[in-house]
């Protein structure tokens, strides 16, 4: 609030200020000598800080702070949208930079609706199924496939609350059923720990696709397969040979050794910079198959072989495809 | 039989008992209710007709039927069991166990045309290996650390044998998950109302739980209409348990597992009889039922998961994050 009466009379200071300009100096040069030696005013400025506020905002912000990097709620199996949202730069830096994905054959993929895709697991974590949910997402935004996860990582002490919230979910018949129930496209890994498992010199070599539980949902459910064949974990988590004696003591299945891993401690664990090839071949449909057609186990295991074959199929295709295990 | 004009009440002083009474004074004033118990609880209201019974007496069973065939009792609602575990192990197995065989051939001799039981999800047992869902028809394996959930199992293995032994009588189980509200309380409840609250580290199960008043109507359902068969009483939706704890605002003490049940033997010995593993084992793994069942029957819950959460932790002020 300033007056005419103030403005006059600090024209009128400004007046006297010229003509006394040695004399301000002075004052100027003194001020400053008693400022600096009794820093009254600094002392004033801290003692005037509110620390009771500056607790409580301190407590307000750490109390939230642990929900700011996930939403206060989450699907039925234990996905959360903010973390995935949050995960996408870091996933797509992987897909574009890291493994440099190449996806074959999307167009097989349809635009909705469940189904039920089969590829085969290499390496030790589950990367590829994260990677393959992924790479679908980025070309079918509707669509977010459900990994599955063996039992032994998905209860895996620090992997487990983070797998799950990515979208991974408890690899059994009853999980993948409800989850196609229910509309949501289902990835599912039938090699299982046999395939996490196996050792760098058989690699790409298909292990037995479980006791048909695939082809059994499948044809309870009645929605296509889709086979996936992936080229390139196997490379990235080369297990040289499998040390059982310590893992038994942690309770793991089994303790890979690759040339990184118990050497360079937990840094070993992070995957190499391989090149992945995903190819997706042609939709095995079963609409031509009655639907008592569950009970016909060797119908089931016939088909379960040729899934199986498919796959290979697409593995070989991906690995004549890749020119180097780096490019 | 549709609607019973006299339910008998066993339990009456556990909190089921306690508000299934209030409920049913409330909506069902026509209702003739009987209650039975060890002690007359406080502040009973006196249209309830009360008969004093321990159900851990050898010849429970005997006076039991007695009153039910004195007061011609149609429906039987069998809520007594505790709430709060108890480390006299053999009290426990007499009152839980042999006072629900009690309570059952009871029923058998007064011909009662309705049988309700309380039991829980707890049952199906925490185990890594565990369908995300877990169904009516899945075995109930509970846990060898808690002496009260295999009490329970015992409970239910008896009465299906009952029940192949007296099919004119409905019976109906319900198995309810953990219960949050504004009014309820029990060893779970302590847990969590605590404010630094240990868990285990590395682990973050996927929880549910179903909120008092979801709970009890689905038990008052169950008592008058025609349920017969095995529910689960759950909240739609899941929560992991650090989610839940956060939005409470409670200080989180992650331990490893071995050094958690080390630390906690003693005390969880004192307290409950059990290793600690008993309990927090259900904080390991995931043990979350399938509700749909009991949503078809007893009709869409009032609150969700997070809702019945919200609401306990509204009602004692603990609420941090919005």
């Amino acid at each position: 609030m300033i007056d005419e009466a103030d403005l006059e009379s600090s024209s009128d200071a400004e007046m006297s200020y010229e003509l006394s300009a040695e004399l301000r100096e002075a004052l100027d040069g003194l001020r400053g000598e008693i400022s600096a030696r009794f820093p009254v005013r600094e002392r004033a400025l801290v003692e005037k800080i509110d620390w009771m506020s500056v607790i409580q905002q301190i407590q307000r912000r750490v109390s939230t702070l642990g929900m700011s990097e996930r939403s206060g709620q989450v699907d039925e199996f234990g996905m959360d949208e903010v973390v995935l949202r949050r995960a996408r730069p870091l996933l797509d830096l992987l897909y574009e930079r890291y493994w440099r994905i190449e996806l074959h054959g999307i167009d097989w993929v349809p635009d909705t609706g469940p189904c039920l895709f089969v590829a085969n697991r290499s390496g030790f974590l589950p990367y590829d199924g994260l990677m393959v949910s992924h790479s679908i997402w980025r070309m079918r935004s509707n669509l977010q496939p459900r990994f599955m996860v063996a039992d032994w990582l998905i209860t895996l002490p620090f992997v487990q609350p983070y797998l799950v919230r990515l979208g991974g979910v408890r690899a059994c018949r009853e999980n993948a059923e409800r989850l196609i129930r229910s509309g949501e496209p289902v990835l599912v890994f039938p090699e299982g720990q046999k395939g996490a498992a196996k050792v760098f010199r058989d690699r790409y070599r298909l292990k037995r696709f479980g006791r048909g539980g695939v082809v059994r949902v499948a044809l309870e459910t009645r929605v296509p397969i889709i086979p996936i064949g992936i080229v390139g974990p196997e490379e990235a988590h080369p297990i040289l040979f499998k040390w059982n004696a310590p893992a038994r003591a942690v309770g793991l299945p089994f303790l890979p050794v690759t040339p990184t891993f118990p050497l360079l401690g937990p840094l070993g664990l992070l995957p190499l910079p391989t090149k992945w090839v995903i190819r997706i071949g042609e939709p095995i449909s079963i609409d031509h198959l009655a639907p008592d057609a569950v009970r016909d186990e060797l119908l089931i295991s016939r088909m379960n072989e040729e899934l199986r074959s498919t796959i290979q199929v697409l593995i070989d295709t991906g690995l004549s495809d890749r020119g180097s295990v780096w490019d | 039989m549709n609607s019973p004009g006299v339910i008998a009440i066993t339990g009456l002083s556990s909190y089921l008992g306690r508000s299934l009474v209030q409920r049913l004074l409330q909506r069902s004033p026509a209702l003739r209710i009987v209650g039975l118990d060890q002690r007359r609880p406080y502040r009973l209201d006196p249209l309830v007709r009360f008969h004093s019974v321990d159900l851990t007496e050898p010849t429970a069973d005997s006076r039991v039927a007695e009153v039910f065939a004195e007061e011609r009792v149609e429906a039987v609602v069998h809520t007594a069991f505790r709430s709060e575990p108890t480390a006299d192990l053999e009290m426990d197995h007499e009152l839980e166990t042999i006072g629900s065989l009690h309570v059952m051939n009871a029923c058998a001799a007064a011909k009662v045309k309705r049988l309700v039981v309380a039991s829980s999800t707890m049952l199906y047992g925490a185990w890594p290996d565990n369908p995300n869902f877990l169904t009516e028809q899945h075995p109930l394996r509970g846990h060898p650390g808690s002496h009260s959930v295999s009490n329970r199992i015992q409970v239910e293995s008896l009465l299906a044998n009952w029940r192949a032994r007296n099919p004119d009588t409905e019976l109906t189980v319900l198995r309810n998950c953990w219960i949050f509200g504004p009014t309820y309380w029990d060893h779970v409840v302590r847990y969590f109302s605590r404010p630094f609250v240990p868990k285990l580290m590395g682990y973050d199960p996927l929880m549910q739980f179903v909120h008092e008043e979801d709970c009890v109507y689905a038990f008052e359902t169950a008592a008058l209409r025609s349920h017969p068969g095995v529910f689960n009483v759950v909240g739609r939706g899941v929560l992991p348990l650090s989610t839940i704890l956060r939005i409470a605002g409670k200080r989180i003490l992650a331990m490893p597992p071995r050094i958690l049940y080390r630390m906690t033997y003693y005390p969880s010995h004192g307290q409950t009889g059990d290793r600690p593993e008993g309990f927090y084992d259900y904080l390991r793994y995931l043990w979350v039922a399938d509700g749909q069942r009991g949503w078809d029957a007893f009709g869409e819950p009032m609150y969700t998961t997070r809702e019945a959460w919200m609401s306990f932790i509204s009602t004692r002020r603990m609420r941090r994050y919005r």
